[in-house]
């Protein structure tokens, strides 16, 4: 019993923090239609920088390399791995958003990912190069004692409160006028920067927000795990957030937790039980990412919107309920009492 | 860097002068070295031959290209060289050739978005989501009179994307309005319009010009529009202007005509 809560609550952190990856790209691409191709690098970013600041000094002689080792207590640590995630994106921001959009803005993100990628793998003393951090503290192992599947339980429940937050919080923007100049943007840049709007401030704005959504799912996927090395944010992990997305719906942040589910959970998950092949190791992960890719392939083509499609934003309606005055009549009264309720 | 012109030719009364504008594409002349002043609350035309550099002098006045050389002044400030979106903010509003609403936003959304001060700041996301509420309702309430002004009202909740050709030039139309602009730069408004909604659209622009005084400059191909609302005309030719008047004066004017129809015109009527 213990064995399968303990999968569910693992399963439950991966769902949630697949979908503040998604509410993040969801942002970036859904609301202000920045092509990031490489969100899971932030993820690794938020992730390695709240490591290394929260755990102690490397020991020396260990054959173990990394930067910092501030030993920090968790909450500065965490704060310092997701504000890491809105400075890389800061500075990709920098290079790619002032002047490029579409396709080459694509281009770029994807690039960057992969001389970070490089960068990271190659360089030991960065994060501890290809062999990646471990033996990260966890963050509430010192409130009690816990049993392993206390810890899990009260971890699914901490995470769940962050992405709660953070769900509602990127539904805020979403309806503010922020977020309504940013769809704007996604619609067409040219136009909005014809009237009067910094377009490169608004694009910036999503880029980093966005960068630290990622960014806060990375700090809790390696304090869940404890551990990270390169091989967990392979390019391939940046489309398993964009395929959640497209199939789910961009725009809309109801259809990224579904997307979320579907891929993240559906997918990832339960490809995990088709049976292993032992002469082709790698052919279960393989055909993951092929059923994955096929569930974007029929999403775009039989629902090109998503699942749930963006909703239509409406505004109070004149007449409300009073139906004698036509809408001129109604415009000349004035409207001060009309939409207070 | 705005600074007020020192020059004597800047009266009160001009709300967009060009001087001596220059610009080159490789080693064409696009612009070259045009200069005509707009009178505060006119509809002034700007007319030309294909090829004569109108879209390139509305992209350098609003932005969009950087002048090589020249002057361009919003109510006596240089603006020539800024970011359109500096242009845009100082009052200068341009419309595009193609209609370019957004798309998968509603027409009232169009609008709401198009005015300026939104309040669309993160730090009124996080801490202050009345101001933008507050505005909403200001916005939402012009909107409407907008909407029913240009008869769009019943089409409020539906994409913009969904709309016909000549909804689209309308929307366009009523979205600039929302800006509150003192100069509108109307791209060739005209353009694949039938002549029942030419008509409409230049009703609208009339009326836009007498209520709010808005000064226009409409870029246009329409010659028969132009006359009937246009109050001066620019002819521009070769990237310079060429000549300045009333559309009837211009008629007569043998050197506007010649730039039209290309070559001299004697000489072919005549052989």
């Amino acid at each position: 019993m213990d064995i399968i809560l303990g999968y569910v609550t693992t399963i439950l952190v991966f769902f949630f923090t697949y979908n503040i990856f998604t509410l993040g790209l969801n942002i970036q691409f859904g609301y202000t239609g920045i092509l990031n191709f490489t969100v899971i690098t932030f993820m690794a970013i938020g992730g390695y920088v709240a490591a290394v600041l929260a755990m102690p000094k490397a020991p020396a002689g260990s054959g173990i390399y990394y930067i910092l080792g501030l030993n920090l207590p968790w909450p500065i640590a965490a704060l310092g791995g997701v504000l890491a995630a809105g400075l890389l994106g800061y500075l990709i921001g920098q290079i790619a958003l002032k002047r490029l959009r579409s396709d080459y803005l694509a281009i770029v993100t994807l690039a960057t990912g992969t001389l970070l990628y490089g960068l990271i793998g190659n360089g030991t003393s960065i994060f501890d190069g290809w062999q990646g951090l471990f033996n990260v503290p966890q963050p509430f192992a010192g409130f009690r004692t816990w049993t392993p599947l206390g810890y899990s339980i009260f971890f699914t429940i901490v995470t769940a409160v962050i992405f709660v937050f953070l769900w509602l919080f990127a539904n805020r923007i979403y309806k503010s006028p922020l977020g309504r100049v940013m769809r704007a943007v996604r619609d067409d840049q040219d136009v909005v920067e014809a009237f009067g709007k910094n377009t490169f401030k608004i694009r910036m704005t999503a880029m980093v927000l966005g960068s630290m959504y990622v960014g806060v799912g990375g700090v809790l996927t390696i304090a869940y795990i404890t551990a990270l090395s390169p091989a967990g944010w392979t390019t391939g992990e940046t489309f398993v957030v964009w395929a959640a997305l497209l199939v789910g719906g961009r725009g809309n942040n109801f259809g990224a937790i579904v997307g979320s589910f579907l891929v993240a959970v559906v997918f990832n998950e339960a490809t995990r039980y088709l049976p292993q092949i032992p002469a082709h190791p790698n052919l279960i992960p393989d055909i993951r990412y092929v059923l994955i890719g096929l569930a974007v392939i029929l999403s775009v083509y039989f629902r090109p919107q998503g699942v749930f499609p963006e909703k239509k934003n409406t505004f109070f309606e004149v007449p409300l309920g009073d139906n004698s005055k036509t809408i001129e009549e109604h415009l000349a009264g004035g409207l001060s009492k009309v939409g207070e309720q | 860097m705005a600074t007020i012109s020192n020059d004597p030719s800047t009266q009160v009364n001009v709300a967009l002068e060009v001087e001596s504008l220059k610009k080159s594409f490789g080693g064409v002349a696009a612009v070259d070295g045009v200069s005509f002043s707009v009178e505060k609350g006119t509809i002034t035309g700007l007319i030309g031959p294909n090829g004569a550099g109108k879209s390139t002098m509305v992209n350098l006045i609003s932005g969009a290209l950087k002048p090589d050389s020249g002057h361009i002044r919003l109510d006596g400030h240089e603006i020539g060289g800024l970011e359109p979106h500096q242009i845009g903010a100082r009052g200068l509003i341009r419309t595009f050739q193609i209609s370019r609403e957004y798309p998968d936003m509603t027409v009232m959304e169009n609008l709401i978005v198009s005015a300026a001060n939104q309040g669309e700041r993160l730090i009124n996301v996080c801490f202050r989501p009345s101001v933008g509420k507050k505005r909403d309702r200001e916005l939402v309430e012009r909107a409407l009179h907008t909407l029913v002004t240009f008869g769009l009202y019943p089409l409020r909740n539906e994409y913009a994307r969904n709309l016909s050709g000549g909804q689209k030039r309308l929307l366009e139309l009523s979205r600039a309005v929302m800006a509150d602009p003192k100069v509108l730069l109307l791209d060739e408004p005209m353009a694949g319009v039938n002549p029942a909604l030419i008509e409409k659209l230049g009703e609208h622009i009339v009326g836009l010009n007498k209520e709010l005084g808005t000064t226009f400059v409409l870029v246009e191909h329409n010659l028969e529009i132009v006359e009937k609302i246009c109050s001066k005309v620019i002819v521009v030719a070769l990237g310079a202007t060429l000549a300045v008047g009333t559309m009837a004066e211009l008629r007569k004017n043998q050197a506007v005509v010649e730039a039209y129809l290309g070559g001299d015109v004697r000489e072919r009527v005549g052989s």
